[in-house]
């Protein structure tokens, strides 16, 4: 064996060791994205072939799953054309506001108990699909991925503050949309004249 | 409020714990801040049920991941893409 091929072998090695164990990420990760299978699994290869050769570029001991997530978000941004504005960010302050509205519109009624009791999987899903991709992106890298903001920050490349405030207008928004679902189904009441407005 | 703090640290008003509250439940707080907002959470009547409120909806949320139908199908359809890229099984 060549001292190039002792090397290629050890890279695939190290490749299928640190990689391939992130894959069920990956494909959640994708599927997350695309909300199609079959889109996903395409999306899944070419993250995969991207990364297998950009492996050298791949820093030992660096987490491998966000490298990979950030290959595989910019390969579907890459797929896709940006048709999506991006979405003005309120302040903290305001977010923070709007989340207590949001909460006081169902605090009276069942809605908590609902996400504990009734399958809502079908609408937060149509809820996620429904979020700008900005927004989207953010809620599964902390909140189905489990990542840490400054992770999620460096897949993105945008500062730890415009992951936390994309996170936090995300969830309102799907907290927005599953509240309008519960009342639809009959689970809640709407908001009062009261708690709708701004000014609280 | 009233609370019996054992603890020696900060004590947090209603609005700085609603203000943290993400911070606190995706655990990005330093260790004394967690500390004090769930020493607030424990006694307090306004602001429990918003923290149990966003706790069961980001359990929900993580439940609501859609699983692949066939995660061996994917794997053995990306090892193939790699091995025609040259990867060796090893």
């Amino acid at each position: 064996m060549t001292d190039d091929s002792a090397a290629k072998r050890e890279r695939d090695r190290h490749f299928q060791q640190e990689a391939m164990r992130c894959l069920p990420d990956v494909a959640r990760f994708a599927l997350s994205l695309t909300r199609d299978e079959s889109d996903a699994d395409d999306l899944v290869q070419d993250t995969y072939l991207r990364a297998y050769r950009a492996w050298h570029q791949f820093e030992p001991g660096s987490e491998c799953r966000a490298w990979l997530f950030t290959i595989c978000r910019n390969q579907f941004l890459n797929s896709r054309v940006r048709a999506e504005r991006e979405v003005a960010l309120d302040a903290p302050e305001l977010e923070a506001r709007q989340a207590a509205v949001v909460h006081d519109s169902v605090r009276n009624g069942p809605l908590e108990d609902t996400f504990l009791r009734v399958d809502l999987a079908p609408a937060i899903q149509r809820a996620l699909a429904a979020l700008p991709e900005v927004l989207r992106t953010a809620v599964i890298l902390v909140d189905l991925q489990d990542l840490k903001y400054d992770d999620a920050a460096r897949i993105l490349g945008v500062p730890v503050g415009t992951v936390r405030s994309r996170l936090f207008r995300g969830r309102r928004l799907l907290q927005e949309s599953l509240l309008v679902h519960a009342q639809d189904a009959g689970f809640s009441t709407p908001p009062s004249d009261a708690s709708r407005g701004s000014d609280r | 409020m009233t609370a019996h703090h054992t603890h020696d640290h900060e004590m947090l008003d209603c609005e700085a714990v609603m203000q943290q509250l993400w911070d606190y439940l995706d655990e990005e707080l330093s260790a004394e801040r967690m500390t004090a907002i769930r020493d607030h959470l424990a006694v307090c009547a306004r602001c429990y049920p918003q923290y149990e409120f966003e706790r069961a909806f980001l359990t929900a949320l993580d439940q609501a991941q859609q699983p692949h139908s066939d995660p061996g199908r994917l794997r053995a359809r990306v090892a193939s893409a790699l091995r025609a890229e040259g990867m060796v099984d090893v």
